[in-house]
Formats: C-alpha cells, structure tokens, sequence
C-alpha cells in the first residue's frame, strides 16, 4: 500500500504536541461549531449546485463535517471516496475501469498526470474558472507533471516535503542520506518499502554528495536506475538495512522500539516517536527534500457528463480558505495557499491564525532549499518494479 | 466401510437425489471459484498494451518467460518452500495437541481445547504480526528476559527480521488449520483398535507408530495443506517480520499489480493455483486424503 494512505485515522501532520485525542477532539470541535452556523453567509461567490464526486487518497479527506460545511460554502454536495492513493490500481480504474463514470474529480500523489492526460482520461484545467488558483504558491504551480503539451492537468492541493528521521542520542545530528548506508550503522538503518521513495532519496544522495551522473532524481533512465539499484542492492547484500518498512504504525514502531537509529521516513513518526520518549529529530539534509504533492484532476467523465463548471467550482473551492484550514486542523496537512492564513484570520472562532500561518511556513521554510519531487509514475516505472523485485532477492 | 460400500448407501428418504442437492454448491464453486482462475489463466497470455493501458489478446507466453527474469522464481521457491516447511512444523506440533483433545479429552473439554486454538482468529493477521515485533524486537520482551538473566550480553538481532521470525509469527497464526484436521482424525480411531495393540503387547511408540500414525495421516496431510495454502498467499509476516525486503508471491502481485502489469499478475497467479493443485492431487494419490471423508453420515 503506499504511504499517504496510512492516515485515515488522523494523523497529525505537523503539531507535535497533538496527540490523536487532542486531534480528533479539535476536529470535532471545528466541525462542530461550523456546523452550527458560525460561517453562515459566507457562501463564496464561485458557488455552483450540483453533486461532486471526489475520488481521492485519504491524505485529502475532510470527513463528513467537513465536507457538509464546505459544500455549506460552496453550493456543492461533495460524496467523498477514497482511492487507495496506490497510483497503479487508480490509473487503471480510469483507463479500464468505470471510475471515470462514477466520479468527477480526482486527488492522486503527483505524477501520472501526463500518462492520464496523454490517454484522454482527464481533461485540462480551465484557469479562468478557478479564481483562487492565482493564490498559489508560485513554485507549487511549477511541479514539472500538473502540466502536459501546455495546458494545466493537475491543481496541487496538499503539499509537503519528506526527508529523514534520526535517533539524536544514537547518532547525533545528522545532514546527509549518506548516514543511512554508513557501514558504522550497519543493521540500524532502514528505507521504505517502496521504489517511489527509496530510489530517489539514493538517487539524490548519489547525485549530490557522490557526484553521480543522474538527472532528475525523480525520473531516472534506465542506465541511472540500474546505477541506483545497484547501490541499493550491494548495501541489502552487506547487510545495511534492518529491514525496509510500510505503513503508519510500522515507522512509528521501529523508531520508538529503537528498531532503527536512522531511516527515511515521515516527518510525523518525529512527534509520534517524541510522545513515547525518544528524543529524535527530523533531518534537514544537504542533498535536499523529496517533495511530493497530491493533486486534483478533471476526469474527462465529468465534462462528458456536463458537470466541468460543478468540477471547476468544486476544486476553486478546495482553494478558497476552508478546506486548507479543516485539512491543516484535522490531519497537519498544507494546501499551498495563503487563503488559508486569511480564512483563519476572517473566521478566529473557527481557526487559530497562527496555526495556520506556523503550518504554512514550516512547509515553505523545507521548499526553500533543495527539493526533488516524487514522482508516483516515472517514464520507465515498470523498470522500476523490476529492479526492485532484485532488490527483494538481494 | 469401504468406499465401494460407502457409495452405496441408500438414500434417506425426502432428501432430494445428491447430484441434485449438490448443485447449488457445485454452482458456487464452478461460478466464483473455478470460472475466475480459468479467465485468469487465460488472460495470462494476453499481453500489457501500454498505449491503452489494459491487455490486449495477443497471444504470448512472455508473461511467463518474464517469470523466469528479475528474481521472481526464486520469490516463487522461496515461498513455496517457506510455506512447506511452516507446514511440516504446524503439523508436527500439531500431532500432540490433537492427540491430547482427540483422543484424550471427553468433549466438553475437547470443545473449550479447540475453542482455545481459535482466539487467534479474534484479531487480524496484520495486529497478530505486529504483536510478534514487540516480542521478538531488539528490546522485546525475549531479548529483554535473556539480558536480564545474563544468558546474553547484547540482544539478539536475529530474532526479528529474519526467516525465524516469519516462521514463528506463521506457526502461531496458522497452527489451528493443522490441528482440527487431526483432531477429526484422531476422534475416529475406535479406542478397541488401540487396546487390541496395547493387548498384542505393542508399546506406546509401536502403537503410536504402527497404529495410530497410519489411521491419522489422512488428517495430518489435510493440516499440512491447509497450512500450505494459507501460508501460500500469506504477506503480513513477511512484511512485518521478515528482512529488508523480503517478499512472497502475494507481496510480489502487489508490486507487478502497482504498475498494472496484470499478465505478469496473472501469470504468477496461475502458476501458484497450479502448484497448490499439483500438491493436492499427489495427497489424494498418495496419502489415501479420502479415508477423511469415509463412513461420513453413517
């Protein structure tokens, strides 16, 4: 399964001191009072009627409450479903399937846009009916994939930035990927168990701290990747890694049992990790972040449907303040706009401005440096499967 | 009874003819089980047509050349013969318990015994599995109890992430699938057969071996395929206990499924089905599987 997946129970993305209680609480809280009315009249001027199906991982869920104040505000009555966020089943239901029949928006990890558009299953963005994407953060708009032949396919709409996670008392502070396949931390390291994370964080350590000659980390040709899975495989082979790990509890298990002293990861096991005891820290490394973002796409289903300008009022909305605060509130995750710092500071009965603001900056001081972005469908992705399957075997 | 006699058993009456009282269930198994593995074997020769994303009938056996490349055969033996050998533990382990609750126990408490063997079930494979890291882990409980007991100095890594531990978290998952087929077979052996021997002066281990063995091996082959088959498409202990990386059949469909490589999915599928088959005919063959079913209903 991959990863963003793993949080439909609420994971808080950012806040340390949340505990899941403290979370939930505050989720039901904000649900509640917007619910009782306290944002009435604030229906925004996009508003469209219509009933959107939005087909989407559970990173981008705001659950019922949510979404019943949000179409509050946007005249739209949102039936959320989640897609698994495994981008290979998700392709395939649109090219094979009858997803796009069934639903009129879609929220995937970046990357298969181009082949989805290339095939006709999703339709470009039309700029102009979505006001609040001027309010994007600039270098979000420039993830190479949203766009194809011109014409914008993706929208991005959570945005974030992973690197690694290390035990202080362990191995002191830490600044390179190199650490992860340091012989002296043999058996004490650990990557994901997934090609779409594990390739690029040692592809831009080989790029920039071994001066290998590899383009784009998140896209890598076939000489580069065998180049890449190589690495990989030699260190499996001397026994470098204590395993390779999937899933929420998993992460948050091998660093709180102190499985693991350092291993690519997510910035949340930190505060998990922290709750239990572990003093352990999330790492800034020179060779950089690997970005990734969900993004929202047209499925050409809606516009054959008629229902392109609901779609279009749908994902302006996602824009619009709301739904960028519910979603930092309710899972710590940031909408790369700063609607959502003057939503909060327009509605301090239902947000706190500087949580708002704090997320935000948190996430713009990573993409401030160095940034590779994840890419869930790389030209030669079935290349990748195959390397991986050797990696297995090592 | 022999099989011949059991065949001719007359039917009670106002049961309905058993070809006729059979076909619902045969109609099942031939709709949801059979029909599907036939379109899955069949679309394995179909081959990925990346311009639209689905397969396309032509005709080829790359999908199965391709499960000669990358590794994915030895994924293939790896399992097949960690599943085995899960197999051959479950029902060596499982032969005393079965004795004891088949042979020994009155029903009552031959009941509350199997019960016991059940509370495995009462969670998920993914929680049971989890369950053995904060056992086996580096500052498990194990590791901990050895340490303080100065029988080692540092814990012992190889206790978790290793084949040790993917058999353990299997044998304790899957154990139950080998005890019940035993515990059938042990309650059939008739106490007279067993006096007989004991008054012709055979001992406990000639009895056991000469005797006993024999009349439960049919269960014992039953266990041991349960177990197979379910340790066959099992991926949790392996992702959760085994080491970096490893990987099993089902984990390996996962990844071929990810990048919609659905021939190579289904190809793999195919060969498992055939395999598990394979293994079950030679059982019926060789280890007389139908004497479980014999004298039933009389």
């Amino acid at each position: 399964m991959s990863k963003r997946n793993d949080f439909s129970g609420g994971r808080a993305a950012y806040d340390p001191a949340m505990t899941r209680r403290q979370l939930l609480q505050r989720s039901a809280l904000a649900a509640g009072a917007l619910s009782l009315g306290s944002l009435g009249g604030l229906k925004s001027a996009f508003a469209a009627t219509g009933e959107i199906n939005f087909w989407a991982s559970a990173t981008l869920d705001i659950e019922a409450a949510g979404w019943e104040t949000f179409g509050a505000e946007s005249g739209l009555d949102v039936v959320f479903t989640d897609n698994g966020n495994d981008p290979g089943p998700v392709v395939a239901r649109l090219a094979a399937g009858n997803a796009g029949e069934l639903f009129d928006v879609a929220g995937l990890q970046g990357g298969s846009e181009k082949e989805l558009a290339k095939q006709g299953l999703i339709a470009p963005w039309d700029l102009s009916k979505l006001k609040n994407y001027d309010g994007v953060w600039q270098w979000a708009k420039d993830i190479p994939y949203l766009t194809h032949e011109g014409e914008v396919y993706g929208i991005p709409t959570v945005i974030n930035a992973d690197s690694m996670i290390a035990l202080e008392d362990r191995v002191g502070i830490v600044d390179s990927y190199g650490v992860i396949f340091d012989p002296k931390l043999k058996g004490k390291t650990a990557m994901e168990d997934a090609w779409i994370n594990s390739a690029i964080f040692t592809a831009m350590y080989l790029k920039e701290s071994e001066n290998a000659p590899i383009g784009e980390p998140g896209n890598l040709t076939p000489d580069e990747l065998g180049l890449v899975m190589e690495f990989l495989i030699k260190h499996k082979r001397d026994g470098q890694f204590r395993t390779f790990w999937s899933g929420w509890e998993q992460g948050v298990q091998l660093v709180a049992d102190e499985e693991v002293w350092v291993m690519t990861g997510w910035e949340p096991i930190v505060y998990a990790a922290r709750e239990r005891g572990i003093k352990t820290y999330y790492a800034a490394p020179k060779e950089g972040y690997e970005g990734w973002g969900n993004n929202t796409v047209l499925i050409k289903g809606a516009v054959d449907r008629g229902l392109s300008d609901a779609a279009h009022a749908f994902t302006d909305a996602l824009l619009a303040g709301y739904y960028g605060c519910q979603l930092g509130a309710m899972r710590g995750y940031c909408v790369p706009t700063d609607a959502n710092v003057a939503y909060a500071e327009a509605h301090p009965d239902a947000f706190d401005k500087a949580k708002v603001s704090e997320l935000a900056e948190h996430v713009k001081k990573k993409f401030a440096g160095k940034v590779y972005w994840q890419n869930t469908r790389p030209d030669n992705f079935q290349l990748y499967e195959e390397w991986w399957q050797k990696l297995r075997n090592a | 009874m022999t099989q011949v006699e059991a065949s001719a058993r007359p039917r009670r009456p106002g049961l309905p003819r058993p070809p006729l009282a059979a076909l619902p269930a045969a109609l099942l198994v031939v709709g949801l089980g059979l029909a599907p593995l036939a379109l899955i074997a069949f679309w394995s020769f179909w081959r990925f047509d990346p311009a639209t994303y689905w397969i396309t009938p032509d005709y080829t056996l790359a999908s199965y050349a391709a499960l000669m490349d990358t590794g994915r055969l030895p994924v293939l033996l790896r399992t097949l013969g960690l599943s085995a050998l899960t197999a051959a533990l479950a029902t060596l382990l499982a032969l005393p318990a079965a004795a004891v609750i088949g042979l020994m126990s009155g029903p009552r408490k031959a009941a509350v015994l199997i019960a016991l063997f059940t509370v495995p079930f009462f969670t998920s494979a993914l929680i049971r599995a989890f369950a053995w890291r904060l056992v086996l882990g580096r500052n498990g409980a194990i590791n901990q109890t050895l340490v303080a007991a100065g029988l080692i100095d540092e814990p012992l890594e190889w206790l978790l992430f290793s084949n040790f531990a993917v058999i353990v978290g299997m044998l304790a998952a899957y154990l139950p699938f080998a005890v019940v087929p035993l515990v059938l077979a042990f309650g059939r052996i008739e106490p007279s057969v067993i006096r007989a021997s004991q008054d012709l002066g055979a001992g406990f281990w000639t009895t056991f071996r000469r005797v006993i063995l024999p009349l439960v091996l049919p269960g014992a082959v039953a266990g041991f395929l349960f177990v197979f088959v379910v340790a066959l498409g099992t991926s949790s202990e392996i992702q959760l206990l085994g080491g970096a990386g490893d990987s099993s059949i089902s984990i390996m469909i996962n990844d071929v499924m990810r990048v919609v490589n659905f021939p190579l999915a289904f190809a793999i599928a195919t060969v498992v089905v055939a395999v598990a088959v394979a293994v079950l005919l030679v059982a019926v063959r060789f280890f007389r599987l139908s004497k479980l079913f014999e004298d039933l209903g009389t």
